[in-house]
């Protein structure tokens, strides 16, 4: 069993992701389910996509992940990653986009949200586990792509490079081919071509 | 264009090879006759239906076939029923819940379909519509109606007919056909008859927890509750076999969690709505429901629910809702003392709750067998048939438990009281089963909200004794997941961060350039310190509740602020009373309650809120736009004129963007004595690509917030990093071009100017 967590902001292609990596399963021959908090998430709202498949045959029930056993998270913002850290399993994969999202609130707020300071706590948080956690400067990355259009594709390819999990990057163009837009096509592989030169 | 299809040459197509043909002539399709007919089929999509490709071999060799004309490219796929290998006309797809079940409804030929948008069933309608307008679904009739009750009716007449049937909701959407849904039951249906109701437990988005379960029995309407969205697929279909074999509705219950999940599924490739039987409505005394015939009818309906309960409990095809069976260990069953190999433990599960158990159960038999140990014998059932509960089958089920029954539900204690009945109804019988029940009514399991995974596995630790866990019972869920998760070495993870510095919050806010901000922003300024009651609905202007607008006092249910104010201003008086309603619920419930206010004579002022779509729920045509679901244009209603014919003598106009405007419109209207509207009217920005944006002067912003703390647009940060002539040490405002959609309002509310509109 494989369970992947997705966070990120709406509109920042998380429940694209899902399909991207349920459509990859799909093709290993394995089960997959894959939810969504939607509803009153609205734009600006924060979104997790709970991935689970049964990359060993077997059957997978329950849509969510449970808290604990989150085998990798992708974040696509830092604030993000923090919030869903208690999925991460005890020597699970943690890899997140650094770019902050100024949500409103933080607008008022008193204390200024600063990501490097999230970061920074994530990886304290982690500190003497079995955990990996992979900030990665995807605004480095999606300047050469050429935008942050691709980042969730970008993120997904920084996540399966490490290896973790049995899909290779091969696995996610082929998925890519098959979910993306057409004329996004293009911009996601050149994604996964960029994220796979840094890995 | 022709095309060739040489079934019978030395090319043979393989089974589903595809024939494509583009071009918008009529295709003619030629099939040789030079061979006896074979048992094949012959299906085009989209233009054709399957029951057009239905034709045997027989009637298609020799034949030139014209297909009417269609407007895009098409294929023709051939397919042997006899020597398929993957079932035929199938294609696989990743489909939420709710699209699964159209897909579900549509192969079992429903020919009409309507409802009312709401989370978490909305995708039912809008994929039947979908499917609909790709030319995939053909016959079907699909509609966004007014209301719940408007559609239950509606189908009502259609079922008469013989239609099959489809109404979907959500469970407070229920309440309001229920109207309908409670006489529907004692004059019964002919056509298929399917309600599909969408539970919230949580509540994730919905003002009540309310149990459809309950409701179902009360109206004394079967109801199917599934564990996945694979046997909602399965039951959708049998929910109209059930209806038309005993003339009943029959309610499909799942919940968010079955409703926005997704997996694959293979569903067909195109579908035909089952015709209206020809002899269509037959004039019967039994469809006017009067007291003696209602009378007669509830001993029929009586008469059905004790042969529904057998089914449920007998008939194969819904006793597979039911599934059972035994697990543990033969070495847990010795140790824990049980005789006869007669489980100690009973698992009862409805709905979602049934996967929680069954995925809990798994890692708690991985972290006995990590211990060479096995869990004590169990006896496992998933209710997916609740009402009428089939009896049978739990006393079989209860008599094979020597111990106890835990129960594991959402929202309502169904199964639990109807366990509990069972055992009672059978207590004067010495050799009844008598296991003790456990669950919300007890305090075993969780009394609302949603369950889990990691909350089943520690209270069924605790059930079955698991030792590890047993002394733990009131530990945190996911630190008891960490230490019976096979891979688990410690503790489950938090974020820790300074007390100073908390994550930031993204609270659902009303979107960057949202025309209701301007509107709530010029009723707050138009009433200054003037004493007033601000009535709130039901859709994304609920948010006008959320600082710093704070513009919202009440919210009830669809409808009730344009009748509650008119409340508020009988009992005070002497403070103004306002009504939000926005355009789709002003059709949906308002109607109703103005023509109250206008034959009562409440000094009342409704704020229409009128953005051109249903914002909240995923932008539905409704009345006001004259867009439906067909893909018709209609002249929309008016809501000015609407106003107008129910009463209402001052009725102003503003643009809730113009702000001066706004303000003007409501002092004239909150002036008026007597009932009075104000119809704000500006798109919702979610329907157009903005041209527009906002842009901060940095020589003249001077670092006030005002633009933030007035109406808290989440176009608008601050940065307190930016120097500036103006703003000295204070930092400055700045606009989030991704956001920001040139609305204005800001700069209407900047003190000092600096803030601008140019192109994007």
């Amino acid at each position: 069993m494989i369970n992947i967590l997705l966070a990120g902001v709406g509109g920042q292609g998380t429940v694209l992701a899902a399909k991207v990596l349920a459509q990859a399963a799909l093709e290993k021959g394995w089960q997959v389910r894959t939810a969504e908090t939607i509803g009153m998430a609205q734009r600006g709202g924060n979104v997790v996509s709970h991935v689970r498949m049964g990359s060993d045959g077997e059957e997978v029930l329950a849509p969510l992940v449970a808290e604990g056993t989150a085998d990798v998270i992708v974040a696509f913002e830092p604030a993000e990653a923090a919030r869903v850290l208690p999925y991460l399993a005890p020597a699970g994969v943690l890899v997140t986009a650094t770019t902050p999202l100024q949500p409103v609130t933080a607008a008022l707020a008193k204390h200024a949200y600063r990501a490097e300071e999230i970061v920074g706590n994530i990886a304290a948080s982690l500190e003497g586990s079995q955990a990996t956690f992979v900030p990665v400067d995807d605004a480095a990355l999606c300047s050469e792509v050429g935008g942050r259009k691709a980042l969730n594709t970008l993120m997904l390819a920084s996540a399966l490079s490490l290896g973790r999990i049995p899909l290779s990057l091969d696995d996610l163009r082929s998925a890519v081919r098959a979910c993306v837009k057409p004329r996004f096509v293009d911009l996601n592989l050149q994604a996964i071509e960029v994220a796979a030169a840094r890995a | 264009m022709e095309i060739l299809v040489d079934l019978f040459g030395s090319g043979a197509p393989n089974c589903n090879e595809f024939y494509s043909f583009s071009g918008s002539s009529p295709v003619r399709l030629f099939v040789p006759a030079c061979r006896p007919p074979l048992p094949f089929d012959l299906f085009c999509s989209p233009c054709c239906s399957s029951g057009a490709a239905a034709s045997t071999a027989a009637e298609w060799v020799g034949t030139a076939f014209s297909f009417r004309r269609r407007r895009r490219p098409g294929k023709l796929r051939y397919h042997d029923p006899t020597n398929c290998e993957d079932g035929g006309l199938m294609a696989k797809k990743l489909l939420m819940g709710n699209e699964a079940f159209a897909h579900a409804a549509l192969e079992a030929g429903v020919r009409v379909v309507a409802g009312y948008p709401g989370t978490p069933s909305s995708e039912l309608v809008e994929t039947v519509a979908a499917l609909h307008a790709d030319g995939s679904a053909e016959g079907v009739h699909v509609e966004w109606s007014t209301n719940e009750k408007a559609a239950l009716e509606l189908l009502a007449g259609a079922a008469y007919a013989g239609a099959r049937v489809l109404f979907t909701c959500k469970q407070v959407g229920l309440n309001v056909a229920s109207d309908a849904l409670m006489s529907l039951n004692y004059v019964g249906v002919k056509g298929g008859t399917v309600l599909f109701v969408a539970d919230d437990p949580g509540p994730i988005s919905s003002q009540t927890e309310q149990d459809t379960r309950r409701f179902a029995s009360f109206a004394k309407v079967p109801v199917l509750d599934p564990a996945t969205p694979d046997q909602g697929f399965q039951m959708m279909q049998a929910a109209f076999d059930l209806s038309e074999r005993y003339g009943t509705p029959v309610i499909v219950r799942p919940t968010t969690r079955i409703c926005h999940a997704s997996t694959f599924f293979d569903v067909a490739e195109s579908t035909q709505a089952r015709p209206v039987p020809p002899e269509g409505f037959e004039r019967d005394p039994r469809w006017v429901i009067f007291p003696r015939r209602s009378f007669e009818a509830h001993g029929e309906i009586n008469d059905r629910l004790s042969a529904i309960a057998a089914d449920f409990a007998n008939d194969p095809q819904f006793a597979a809702f039911n599934p059972t069976f035994r697990g543990g260990g033969v070495e847990g069953a010795q140790a824990s003392g049980a005789s006869d190999d007669l489980p100690r433990f009973g698992i009862v599960a409805g709905g979602v709750s049934a996967a929680y158990v069954l995925e809990a159960l798994r890692m708690l038999e991985t972290h006995a067998a990590a211990a060479g140990k096995s869990l004590p014998l169990y006896a496992f059932w998933q209710v997916g048939t609740v009402f009428p509960f089939p009896r049978d089958k739990a006393m079989r089920f209860l008599r094979d438990v020597s111990g106890s029954v835990i129960v594991f539900e959402e929202l309502d204690h169904v199964l639990e009281d109807e366990l509990l009945a069972t055992i009672g109804a059978a207590a004067s019988d010495p050799a009844a089963p008598r296991p003790r029940i456990r669950g919300k009514l007890d305090g075993t399991t969780r009394d609302r909200g949603e369950n889990s995974v990691e909350d089943a596995l520690v209270r069924l630790a605790t059930f079955l004794e698991v030792p590890e866990l047993a002394g733990l019972p009131k530990k945190a869920a996911a630190e008891a997941a960490c230490a019976v998760d096979a891979c688990a070495g410690g503790s489950r993870f938090a974020y820790q961060a300074p007390d100073d510095a908390p994550l930031p919050v993204r609270p659902p806010v009303l979107c960057a350039g949202c025309p209701h901000r301007g509107s709530f922003y010029a009723v707050k300024r138009a009433l200054g310190k003037t004493p007033a009651v601000l009535c709130g609905d039901i859709g994304c202007y609920t948010l006008g509740n959320a600082m710093p607008l704070d513009a919202v006092d009440t919210c009830l249910c669809m409808g009730a602020g344009i009748t509650m104010a008119q409340g508020f201003s009988v009992a005070e008086p002497g403070k103004k009373a306002l009504a939000f309603v926005g355009d789709s619920t002003f059709f949906a419930s308002a109607m109703t309650g103005i023509a109250n206010a206008a034959y009562n004579g409440h000094d009342v002022t409704f704020c229409i809120l009128d953005n051109a779509t249903t914002a909240m729920t995923g932008s539905q045509p409704h009345p006001g736009t004259g867009v439906t679901l067909m893909g018709e244009r209609r002249r929309p209603l008016s809501i000015p004129r609407v106003l107008e014919a129910l009463g209402i003598e001052r009725i102003v106009a503003a643009n809730p963007l113009d702000l001066q405007a706004s303000i003007d419109a409501v002092r004239e209207a909150v002036a008026f004595e007597g009932p009075s509207a104000v119809i704000f009217t500006s798109p919702c920005v979610q329907l157009f690509a903005p041209s527009a944006r906002a842009a901060i002067d940095v020589d003249a912003c001077r670092g006030c917030k005002k633009c933030i703390t007035e109406i808290g647009c989440p176009g608008i940060g601050f940065n307190a990093d930016v120097r500036g002539p103006k703003s000295g040490e204070r930092g400055q405002a700045f606009v989030d071009a991704g956001l920001c959609n040139g609305c204005g309002l800001c700069v209407q509310v900047c003190p000092f100017d600096a803030i601008s509109v140019g192109d994007r």
